[in-house]
């Protein structure tokens, strides 16, 4: 079935005055449904896509379709939730009269304050001001606002920023509850393991180029299967014939074999059979942080 | 329907802003306080030395005190708080459109769906009717002074025709009106509210008044038709217009530079510069 598209750029890119490019030809695609996480080390280009997905700045070439319109028109608005950055709201204002201002602008029903509220868990500290929230209500304040207008599409930029480790747990399983069903939800990140827990599909930015996209499975590469065993001659001879000799390589001492994992059990008998001594057998998988780290050549997030 | 939306949103900001209180608040105690309670007193009570009573041909105390009176309280409200009243107006200007970009606020509003216009217009008219409710507020409160002054001197205690009143509110309304939208243009060109609040301000206190001064010292009938297009000198004119509350004994009325109508039409045009320019700069630049 064909997957359909909630946002698309073709050739998206933003060069500054100073001639600094932001973002290069970038060529991104959502999916209805999917939490996309949309990974890059800090002034990769993430920030500069979304505004631009949000009509927020104009892009220098290339163009976007996001919710089906122009990217800042009314109509595509009407359809997208968003944080861009730090939250911003009117300090002297409480959390429901921010939202209610903002209910406002978007012709919705004061009734869906309430439940936006609930759902963030901020109805307790809803009628206090705004300038007294911590960074975490502040977070939690701005996605409430993003449902307000019980969006198709969620654009979140670094929704985890600036939290404590409880407040990121909370944050991320607030995404992943509101990611499910039919809505769906970009997030920008620099942090691989909150990207890896909630994210079905991810983009990974490097300097303004989209330099890979994909499952995280996909991006991952298939899982590996280490054999240590001597004598080690023996053993090469009998792994070869199990997976072929262009799937077995050699690192660090051990083999390393691209199999199917079910197959295991067998490759472990048939190598005891042989009369070899295995010392190793375990399933390896590259992590999220080794593939970023390989696209980017960055250190990670973390 | 988007900029019902934007005005029903930016009114509700407004109403529950304490900024806009305390500015609005401050003008009407300045307007109580230095406007008649100061100048009641004054008159009342001239300090020892003096000297006005002996300047010739200069008003007594007591004809000074009739502009205290509720009969002028239309030209004093309108010569007194021409400009120094405006200045809160500019106040108002970029406070309402300033601190969104001071909060950050501005990219909020604009994630939401209104278009950019939309909420400029809604912006716009929540601050027009903002500095209305400051000049009717200012007129009352000077009205009700004036009333308070007439009854502890045994005056008379008639006010101006209410057509007069009406129209001393509407010109009021439009060079209050012409500052707040100077104010907002400021905070719109420079994204921020403290250089849009020194500039107007020094515009207001200092570079006006030295251009007139420079044109003046120039003299001759093509520098007079300059001067009547700087718009603090056509504030000037449409304050004066209602006349002076009093001048020297036997000395004739100085006539304006220029009438009424065209001091309303240049502040009119002033007004739509600076909302259009507005508009142009939120249209196209980036947030960023």
């Amino acid at each position: 079935m064909l997957q359909e598209t909630v946002v698309e750029t073709t050739g998206l890119s933003k060069r500054y005055g100073n001639g600094v490019v932001a973002v290069d030809n970038l060529q991104l695609n959502v999916f209805r449904g999917e939490v996309y996480g949309f990974l890059g080390p800090n002034g990769a280009g993430k920030t500069t896509t979304l505004r631009m997905l949000l009509g927020l700045i104009k892009p220098t070439t290339g163009s976007a379709r996001v919710a089906g319109s122009a990217p800042g028109s009314p109509a595509s608005l009407a359809k997208i939730g968003a944080i861009v950055e730090t939250p911003a709201f009117y300090p002297y204002l409480s959390g429901y009269d921010n939202l209610r201002v903002l209910a406002d602008y978007c012709g919705v029903p004061y009734s869906r304050i309430g439940p936006a509220l609930d759902q963030v868990e901020l109805t307790p500290r809803a009628k206090h001001k705004f300038a007294t929230y911590s960074m975490g209500m502040k977070q939690r304040l701005g996605v409430a606002s993003a449902l307000l207008k019980e969006p198709e599409l969620l654009i979140l930029d670094e929704p985890t920023n600036g939290l404590d480790p409880q407040g990121m747990a909370d944050m991320r399983n607030l995404i992943i509850q509101i990611g499910q069903g039919e809505r769906t939800v970009l997030i920008s990140s620099h942090l691989l393991n909150e990207v890896e827990l909630m994210c079905s599909r991810i983009g990974v930015i490097q300097k303004g180029k989209l330099v890979a996209e994909g499952t995280i499975d996909d991006l991952r590469g298939a899982a590996h299967l280490i054999v240590r065993a001597a004598p080690a001659d023996k053993a090469r001879k009998v792994l070869e014939a199990v997976a072929g000799s262009p799937n077995v390589t050699v690192e660090d001492g051990a083999f390393r074999l691209k199999v199917d994992l079910g197959r295991t059990s067998q490759i472990n008998r048939q190598l005891v059979e042989a009369g070899v001594e295995v010392t190793e057998l375990r399933t390896a998988e590259r992590s999220l942080e080794e593939v970023f780290m390989e696209l980017t050549g960055t250190q990670g997030g973390l | 329907m988007n900029l019902v939306a934007a005005f029903r949103g930016e009114l509700y900001k407004t109403v529950k802003r304490p900024a806009i209180w305390v500015c609005i608040g401050l003008l009407l105690m300045l307007a109580v306080l230095l406007g008649y309670a100061l100048s009641w007193y004054l008159f009342t009570h001239p300090p020892a030395g003096a000297t006005r009573n002996q300047a010739p041909g200069a008003p007594t105390f007591d004809q000074l005190k009739v502009i205290l009176y509720p009969a002028s309280f239309v030209k004093q409200t309108l010569n007194q708080w021409s400009t120094l009243g405006g200045v809160f107006a500019l106040i108002l200007g970029v406070l309402s459109q300033g601190s969104e970009y001071g909060w950050g606020t501005v990219k909020t509003l604009f994630t939401q769906h209104p278009s950019r216009v939309s909420m400029l217009v809604g912006k716009v008219l929540a601050l027009a009717l903002t500095v209305l409710l400051t000049v009717v507020l200012l007129f009352a409160v000077d009205a009700g002074s004036s009333y308070v002054i007439a009854l502890v001197d045994g005056k008379s205690t008639d006010f101006p025709a209410l057509i007069d009143i009406e129209k001393g509110v509407a010109a009021a309304w439009l060079i209050f009106g012409f500052w707040a939208a100077f104010g907002f243009g400021l905070a719109t060109l420079f994204r921020q509210s403290a250089m849009a609040i020194g500039l107007g301000l020094a515009y207001a206190i200092l570079i006006e008044g030295i251009l007139l001064n420079i044109l003046a010292s120039v003299g001759g009938d093509v520098v007079k038709q300059i001067q009547q297009w700087f718009p603090i000198a056509n504030t000037g004119y449409l304050a004066q217009s209602f006349g002076t509350a009093i001048r020297a004994a036997g000395q004739p009325a100085v006539k304006p530079l220029a009438d009424a109508n065209h001091a309303v039409t240049v502040l009119l045009i002033y007004v739509a510069v600076f909302v259009v320019g507005s508009a142009i700069l939120v249209r196209q630049r980036d947030v960023t």
